[in-house]
């Protein structure tokens, strides 16, 4: 099979993702797509990986999970924080900085 | 039997390890352990003084490494994913100054009648009756510590990286300890809590953009390697797809750290709401590091394809410095204000990168070295002044500051008059740098810009000094805290910093030249 | 294709063996229900959205999630250890054993604060 269809299929998760982040108001689904788009980065690494003929790709997938779990961890700790102090999880309502 | 593993070489060859180029980031990063080792073992009350002794020990002994690191070590190390250069170095010690710096003014507990500027646990409900028990009992926050060492670490790496992987990972390491201490401070705590996830959620965002470039530019070059990415673009015509979707997201990446037009509008919001020592902090050395990686991936990585990049960076540098400026004059809350004028010296930092030659690289490297310090005590004397319900924020509340505490109202003034540029400041002598080096490379228009930029920029700082020495203070003038030695020290350091810088500045100047270049 | 025999076997045993357990316990077990048999198994959640503001979740199930995720990302890097462990020989097993060093430390500072106190 043809890998530039897993590129092709990477692009489009990460569009996904991008216009997620852009378009949702929940924290948590924007948080989502971002993870989202990590994910279409790993796909892009490891298809690379496996035209370039190197491993190196494969070992950048490996890293990216575990620091997008790290991610996972520091987010939901940031929301769960303003959502006990606010009830709600929308982006839209946390709106003290605006002047 | 058969073998499902895919054929490699018999013998695994190991990456050696050069410990002492490396010993400055281990041993931040093996602080940062430390500390959390003590976060789980010391009891609560002596906490706080084992981790200032650990942190403060472990950044100034990395800066004993930094300075005695012998010309003998330099050179790409650990397997190729580290250069420890001139430029490295130089930013390594740029970061760690600045950093120590900051960490005294974190430590100053003289500023809140409760103590420190942060909330004793950040998690617990604002206001609660547990929270007021904790702050009852004097309990201060102590995980502040080894989050920002691992900031620190993160930092250090990130200059010195040479490889996709490796850059991503320290981008990481250094911004999410960063998003947790946007989250901390002890009063206005929802607006802290805000900010810290605007931070999180657009920073996160801009990091999935530099991966996703770094996927495509690892495609191009079939190597995460900086040195080897710039031999792709020298020798490998074609695929002009990847090349720029690739550049252009890295960059964005980069540019997002670094608060530059069109990603600045994390900053204000940020740099408002974080509790103001942190401020400081992100404000110094996270722009130290961000452009310190931006130089160095711009420089040797894409430095093949600087007719790609560069004229789009003349473009986003003209913008970021009026767009900084113009908003800046609109502010009319003190930390904002500070962060447009961030957002302006990104621009004028920018000039400098754009540049693109020897003469650009130590000229941003200077700059940022006299910008980091200045910006730490800055932002340590806004932490000083203080109305009823924490920090007097609002520009109005400064008026008269010159008559009532004339010292800090001076030193105040003369950091905005560095940042304004003004001669025998530290930002004067930087910015000359960087608009020579700009000028040599051809970049006249965008030097005009600056130099409007700049002059819109004196007159919001001039404002606010002649607001602070010939208004009448008005009835809700603001107390003045004395600090303790721990700021004291860390004001001394930058008001000493921004004199020498202004009017010796051979030295240093010769210090960022002999640096150069970086080593692939 | 004979490589994937072992797990076939493994697979058609594993199916057997849960098939066989649910016919046996069906016809030999004695049948006496009660309010108790009928719930949710002890650690899981009640199937139907709780009178909780819409059925959201209580916010300590987060914490769990963050504990769980932390840890047990983590541990994919052992696994590329274990498949070459041979040929890593000491400067793998020194590098893996630093790895799980700063884990325990984490480990050692959510126990000590109280991270594993989940009610």
């Amino acid at each position: 099979m043809n890998p530039t269809n897993y590129l092709v299929l990477s692009a489009i998760l990460f569009s996904i993702g991008a216009a997620g982040v852009l378009v949702r108001r929940n924290a948590i689904v924007v948080f989502m797509c971002i993870e989202l788009m990590l994910n279409a980065s790993n796909l892009a690494f490891v298809t690379f990986a496996r035209m370039n003929g190197t491993l190196d790709g494969q070992v950048v997938a490996f890293f990216v999970m575990v620091v997008a779990a790290a991610e996972v961890v520091v987010g939901l700790a940031i929301i769960v924080t303003i959502f006990r102090t606010r009830n709600s999880a929308s982006v839209d309502e946390p709106n003290l900085l605006r002047l | 039997m058969v073998h499902l593993a895919v054929p490699m070489a018999e013998t695994l060859t190991f990456p050696s390890l050069q410990y002492r180029a490396m010993a400055p980031i281990l041993i931040v990063l093996g602080a940062a352990v430390l500390g959390v080792v003590v976060e789980a073992l010391v009891p609560q009350a002596a906490r706080r003084a084992v981790q200032l002794a650990v942190t403060l020990g472990g950044l100034a002994t990395a800066l004993v490494f930094v300075v005695a690191t012998p010309g003998s070590e330099l050179g790409v190390v650990a397997g190729g994913t580290l250069a420890i250069d001139g430029p490295g170095l130089f930013l390594q010690m740029t970061i760690l100054v600045v950093a120590i710096a900051a960490m005294l003014v974190v430590a100053e507990r003289r500023v809140d009648p409760a103590g420190d500027a942060f909330a004793p646990r950040a998690s617990s409900l604002v206001g609660s009756g547990e929270e007021q028990e904790q702050t009852r009992r004097g309990w201060s926050q102590t995980e502040v510590w080894p989050l920002s060492l691992f900031a620190v670490g993160g930092m250090l790496l990130f200059v010195t990286a040479n490889d996709l992987l490796i850059l991503f990972l320290a981008l990481e390491v250094m911004s999410l300890p960063l998003y947790l201490l946007a989250g901390m401070a002890r009063r206005r705590r929802l607006l802290s809590q805000e900010a810290a996830m605007k931070y999180f959620l657009l920073g996160s965002f801009a990091s999935a953009f530099l991966l996703y470039g770094s996927a495509m530019l690892f495609g191009y070059a079939g190597s995460l390697d900086f040195a080897a990415i710039a031999d792709a673009f020298r020798d490998k015509p074609g695929q002009l797809g990847l090349q720029v979707i690739g550049l252009t997201l890295l960059g964005a990446g980069l540019l997002f750290k670094a608060a530059a037009v069109p990603f600045h509008m994390w900053a204000p919001d940020v740099y408002q709401g974080a509790p103001t020592p942190i401020t400081g902090f992100m404000a110094g050395a996270v722009k130290v590091a961000a452009f310190g990686a931006l130089l160095r991936v711009m420089y040797v990585a894409l430095g093949g394809a600087a007719w790609e990049w560069q004229p789009a960076f003349w473009v986003i540098a003209s913008v970021t410095m009026l767009v900084g400026v113009v908003l800046a004059v609109t502010s009319s809350d003190i930390k904002r204000m500070l962060a447009y004028s961030s957002v302006a010296h990104a621009g004028f930092l920018l000039l400098g990168v754009v540049a693109f030659s020897t003469a650009g690289l130590s000229a941003t490297m200077f700059y940022l070295l006299a910008y980091g310090l200045t910006t730490v005590g800055a932002f340590a004397v806004v932490m000083l002044v203080r109305g009823p319900s924490g920090e007097a924020g609002h520009l109005s509340s400064w008026a008269g500051l010159g008559r009532t505490s004339p010292v800090l109202a001076g030193v105040f003034a003369l950091f905005l008059l560095a940042l304004a540029g003004i001669p025998l400041t530290s930002g004067f002598t930087a910015k000359f740098g960087v608009f020579a080096a700009a000028i040599e490379a051809g970049g006249v228009w965008p030097v005009i810009a600056a130099v409007v930029a700049s002059a819109i920029s004196a007159f919001f700082y001039l404002k606010v000094i002649v607001l602070m020495f010939f208004a009448r203070p008005g009835p809700d003038a603001p107390a003045v805290v004395v600090p303790s030695l721990l700021t004291t020290t860390a004001i001394g350091v930058a008001v000493v910093a921004t004199l020498l810088l202004g009017v010796f500045p051979q030295a240093f100047l010769d210090l960022a030249s002999g640096s150069t270049p970086f080593l692939r | 294709m004979n490589v994937y025999t072992p797990i076939l076997v493994l697979g058609i045993l594993a199916f057997g063996f849960a098939l066989f357990s649910v016919v046996v316990a069906g016809i030999t077990g004695p049948k006496r229900y009660n309010r108790a048999r009928l719930d949710a198994y002890e650690c899981g959640i009640q199937p139907t959205p709780q009178p909780m503001g819409g059925g959201r979740f209580p916010v300590k199930y987060y914490l769990v999630a963050m504990s769980f995720i932390i840890f047990d990302i983590e541990l994919v890097f052992l696994y590329p250890w274990a498949v070459m462990v041979d040929d890593l020989g000491l400067f793998g097993l020194v590098a893996m054993l630093v790895f799980l060093t700063n884990l325990i430390v984490v480990y050692a500072y959510e126990w000590a604060r109280g991270g594993l106190e989940w009610d």
